[in-house]
Order: structure tokens, then C-alpha cells, then sequence
């Protein structure tokens, strides 16, 4: 499964001759026309809160939210981090981030490898019961989960927000964990187990060490869905101290007399990690959305 | 040797098991249970009143209002983002100058939260600065402008617009990897037999990409009923309720209002709605197989 940008490489090159046999000189010409018409109407959004970000209120009610701003200013950037609490939401979000995507892939490699390598008579259905997960709507644990870390003391604080993702997490990292130590080579584990090895070692040794690319492929998706999770920050916190950016994003929603220039640089702010991710990572986060697709 | 691998897999088992177990299953059958209970969060003295949540559903004109409102969600879901995720996928497979720049700018929105998305399409609504607003004001159709989020005629079109745009990506990573799949000889067939491209689109190129489209449909169909965090940002399910969606008023009814037991209904109707998709995503994915084989 994981073979994916070999294919793609593949009919790539299959495919160059297509367009001569297709499409004449004055429909390539159409075709970009049409490309860049869409991708303009498509980008806008996007276009929109970043020159937001750069203008200052009375520009913007002055002039609108659309036009183009008048010097690239910063202030926006600097407001929205020094006065308001965006450097705590962030510091929030990389604290439930880092360790719930570490965690759910520590646990999918562990149990990825058993269903792989060291299934035992009934293993399919325990493996069907974790994958199960995959299609859950979050709202079914939402109530129970909430009574319960209300009942520890762990309500409005980052723990919730670890915890369930880590454990949410677990089908799509155990799915695509297991899918890439399948085709390892079954004889080499028994080389190594011939040689005395353990599982445990053969598992960091060998086994981990060439799968990277499924980790890689892995912590990509889990940063960027648990980055952009809105929904049990919501349900689980409700200070400053433990909410991460995306609900702060709402914390400056409300009247009319909105702090428009200063919300565009905090969606920005908001947004830069997944992008970075996008941008650095795009080979695996791609693969990744191909593999995972169910998950979305 | 056979013992000794056992007691590895148990071993490497248990974490992954007890978390999953404790955080995502115990969790979902307790909402089943309280689905048959009226408990309200507070009182410890809660009782059994077996079907009357679900009974109650059957005509709480909130949750009717609901289900229709995520059944056009669905259907948009299952129309739009497949459709011009098709068309940009069929696009950009072909080798054209600048591709893969393409690609990633339509791929970007996928990597952005949706808070993030519902926000920005809140300015784009806006019934004064808005870019829509002022763009039909530009084209002298000033009579179309609305207060589109504030009108309850509209609002829930907007936000599913809003979720659509995100969406878009989604379905093209999905039909470009289905496309590179597809073997170019049988496409070439078609063009000897005298195909033009529209003859080979309909009668070769979508027939074989239908692994993908099934993919397609049901993340759709599954994220739709998942739709949550756009609703809330953009609307909160209102004006009136006109935007409401079963995860909307799942989280109303249970965190704003606690009235858990009914709350809970709510989610396990969302619950088996997903299941239904799931059971027929994977009769269809196993019909496909055999088609191949």
C-alpha cells in the first residue's frame, strides 16, 4: 500500500504522450485558463486573512477587509502575541500535540506489530475491534468521557485532550503500522530470532528502523488532525490555561466591533505549524490521506 | 517458542488494548446506556426510562429539523467536493506545465483547521465588508446581496459551502491516486477503437475509477455527519436552528442544556447512521473486489 509514489512516478512518465493525442495547442491554452480561473476563486479565502492580518482597524473600516493594505505591517502580530493570550494557546496546542501524536504511534507500532508478526489464533478480530474505531463518530464518547475526567479532576485541564487523541488515534496508527510491517519479509525476523534475539529487540531493531517511512507518514496526519481539533478542547476546558489556538481563535469572536486585523494574525499564527508540516512533509501527508482516507 | 510469542503479543498488547478499551469503547456503551436513562449530569438518582428518549425524537421538531438539515449536508457532501475533485484531479493527472505546484495549492485547505476556514468564510459573508457582497455589488446585482449567515434561508448553505471548499482537496488526493491506478493501455485501447475523450472519460476513465469514488462517497457521507466545529464557529446552528446539524444539536442539548439522557439518544442515532455507511461502504468496497479478481 505504502508504494503509492512509485506508481505515481510510474504513469506519470505513462502519461506524457496523452496530451499530444488529445488536445490541440488551443485547448492546452483553454485548460490553464480554466486551471487559473479556478485556483484564483479557490485561493481567495486564503488570500483574504492573510492581507487582513496585515492591516490595521481603521484601514479596514475605512476601506474594507479586501483591499490590498498599505504597508506589510506586523503590528497585528506582534498585538495579537504580547497582549492577548495567543502565546499560551499556542504553548497549550504544542503541549496536547506533541505527546498525543507521539503516544498514538508508540501504541499503533506496538500493537501494528502483533497483528502483523505475531498473530495468534483470534487475533483478526481484535484487530477488526481497534480499526472498528476508524468510523466512530467522536460524539458517542463525548458525554461519558466527559463525566469521567470531570469525576478525576482532569476537566479544563490538557490531559482530556492527550488522553482521547492518543486513544482515538489508535486504529489509524495500528492500520497503517500493520499494512507496512506486512510486507516486511517474514524471514527476517526468524533470522533474527534464530541469532537470539527478542521481540522487543527485533521490533526497535529491525523492524522500526525500516518503517520509518510509515512513521513519517503517520506523525504528519496525527500533527495535523490534533493541531486543527476544535471539538475536545470545547468539550473538555474552559480557562485560558488550558484551552489550545483553535478555540482561542472563537475567544476574540463576538460583537460587531471585531478585532478584525488581530484575529487575521491569529488565524495565521494558528495555522503556520500545519503549514510548516504541509509544506516540509507534503510526500507523506499526502500518502497518508491516500492510506487513510477513511479516517479524513 | 509458540508460548513465548504469545506472551510478547501480550505484552506489546496491553497498553494499546487498556487505553483504547477504557477511552473509546467503555465510553461508547455508556452512552448507550444513558441514551435509556433521563439523567440530567447533576442528580446521582437518575432512573430507567427505556425507549422514551428515542420515542421523544421521533417528534422533537429540533431533531427533525436535524436530520434534514444533515441530509442536505450529506448530499452536498457526497455532490460537490466529489465533483470538482474530479474535474481538478482529471486536470492536473495530465502532464502539464507546473503540476505539482497545482496540486499543492489545491491540496493546502486540507491541512488547514476548519476553525480557521469557518472564520475566514465569516468575513466572506460579512454583510458589509464581505467579498461576496461587494463583489455583487460589483457586478450590479446588488438586489442577490444577503446577510448570508444571519438569514435563515441561507445560513446553512453558507457554512456548507464553507465545509465544501475544504472538502474539495480531500476527494482530488483520492481520484488522482485512483486515476494513476488505472492502466493507461486500456485507455489507449478506447482512442484505437476510434474514442474521443469524453467517449473514453465516461465509458473507461469514471467506470474504473469507482474504487475511488466509493472511497470518496463515504468519507463524505462520514465527515458530513461528523460536522461540527464549522456549524459552531460560523452560526452556532443558527438563526433559529436553520443550521443545526445532529452534532450541533447533540452538543446543545447535552453541554448547554444537560439533558444527557436525551443527548445521548442523539448521539447514538448519529452512531448507527455511521454504521449503516460503514456496512454498505464495505459490501460495495467487497462487490468491487470480486470485480477485479
Amino acid at each position: 500500500m505504502i508504494k503509492n509514489t512509485t506508481n505515481q512516478t510510474i504513469s506519470s512518465q505513462e502519461v506524457e504522450k496523452e496530451p499530444s493525442r488529445f488536445l490541440h495547442l488551443s485547448q492546452q491554452g483553454l485548460l490553464y485558463l480554466a486551471l487559473i480561473v479556478i485556483l484564483v476563486i479557490y485561493t481567495i479565502p486564503g488570500l483574504g486573512v492573510l492581507l487582513t492580518s496585515f492591516k490595521t482597524d481603521t484601514e479596514i473600516s475605512m476601506e474594507g477587509l479586501w483591499n490590498l493594505p498599505h504597508a506589510l505591517r506586523f503590528d497585528n502580530y506582534v498585538n495579537a502575541w504580547t497582549s492577548g493570550d495567543v502565546a499560551i494557546y499556542t504553548r497549550n496546542s504544542f503541549l496536547v500535540t506533541i505527546p498525543a501524536t507521539f503516544c498514538s504511534i508508540l501504541l499503533g507500532i506496538l500493537a501494528g506489530y502483533v497483528f502483523s508478526k505475531l498473530a495468534f489464533k483470534g487475533s483478526e478480530y481484535v484487530f477488526i475491534f481497534v480499526i472498528a474505531g476508524l468510523f466512530f463518530p467522536p460524539q458517542i464518547i463525548l458525554i461519558p468521557l466527559f463525566q469521567l475526567f470531570n469525576k478525576i479532576g482532569l476537566y479544563d485541564t490538557i490531559w482530556p485532550m492527550i488522553i482521547v487523541h492518543t486513544a482515538f488515534g489508535l486504529p489509524i496508527c495500528t492500520l497503517i503500522m500493520r499494512n507496512y510491517f506486512s510486507a516486511i519479509p517474514i524471514a527476517i525476523r526468524e533470522a533474527a530470532i534464530i541469532d537470539g534475539a527478542n521481540e522487543a529487540q527485533i521490533l526497535t531493531r529491525i523492524m522500526l528502523p525500516v518503517s520509518l517511512p510509515a512513521v513519517a507518514v503517520l506523525a504528519t496526519l496525527q500533527f495535523t488532525w490534533i493541531w486543527n481539533d476544535f471539538l475536545y478542547p470545547i468539550i473538555f476546558t474552559r480557562s485560558v490555561q488550558a484551552r489550545t489556538i483553535m478555540v482561542g481563535l472563537i475567544s476574540l469572536q463576538g460583537q460587531y466591533s471585531v478585532a478584525w486585523g488581530e484575529q487575521g494574525a491569529m488565524a495565521v499564527i494558528a495555522s503556520i505549524p500545519t503549514l510548516l508540516v504541509f509544506v516540509f512533509f507534503q510526500r507523506y501527508f499526502i500518502q497518508g490521506l491516500t492510506l487513510g482516507a477513511v479516517k479524513g | 517458542m509458540v508460548k513465548q510469542r504469545n506472551m510478547w503479543a501480550i505484552i506489546f498488547l496491553f497498553f494499546p488494548l487498556a487505553i483504547y478499551t477504557v477511552f473509546v469503547i467503555m465510553p461508547l456503551l455508556s452512552s448507550f446506556y444513558y441514551s435509556f436513562t433521563d439523567w440530567n449530569g447533576f442528580n446521582p438518582n437518575f432512573s430507567w426510562v427505556g425507549f422514551d428518549n428515542y420515542l421523544k425524537i421521533t417528534t422533537d421538531p429540533t431533531f427533525l429539523n436535524a436530520i434534514k438539515n444533515t441530509s442536505i449536508w450529506m448530499a452536498a457532501a457526497i455532490i460537490v467536493p466529489s465533483g470538482f475533485g474530479l474535474m481538478i484531479a482529471l486536470i492536473l493527472q495530465r502532464k502539464i506545465w507546473g503540476a505539482n505546484f497545482f496540486k499543492s495549492l489545491f491540496y493546502l485547505p486540507i491541512c488547514l483547521s476548519l476553525a480557521v476556514i469557518g472564520q475566514v468564510w465569516i468575513w466572506i459573508y460579512h454583510p458589509d465588508l464581505g467579498l461576496l457582497n461587494l463583489t455583487l455589488n460589483f457586478l450590479h446585482l446588488s438586489f442577490l446581496t444577503d446577510a448570508w449567515l444571519s438569514d435563515p434561508n441561507t445560513a446553512l448553505f453558507a457554512v456548507i459551502v464553507a465545509w465544501c471548499w475544504q472538502q474539495i482537496g480531500l476527494a482530488m488526493v483520492i481520484f488522482l491516486s485512483g486515476l494513476t491506478s488505472i492502466p493507461q493501455e486500456l485507455i489507449e485501447a478506447a482512442e484505437i477503437d476510434g474514442a474521443n475523450y469524453w467517449q473514453s472519460l465516461w465509458r473507461v476513465i469514471i467506470p474504473l475509477l469507482s474504487p475511488a469514488t466509493v472511497v470518496v462517497i463515504a468519507l463524505a457521507i462520514i465527515n458530513s455527519l461528523k460536522s461540527f466545529d464549522v456549524v459552531y464557529i460560523m452560526t452556532k446552528g443558527g438563526p433559529f436552528h436553520s443550521s443545526d446539524t445532529l452534532a450541533m444539536m447533540m452538543y446543545n442539548e447535552s453541554f448547554q442544556k444537560y439533558y444527557i439522557g436525551y443527548g445521548s439518544a442523539v448521539s447514538v442515532v448519529l452512531f448507527l447512521i455511521a454504521m449503516i455507511v460503514i456496512a454498505f461502504y464495505f459490501r460495495q468496497v467487497r462487490e468491487l473486489e470480486h470485480l477485479y479478481d
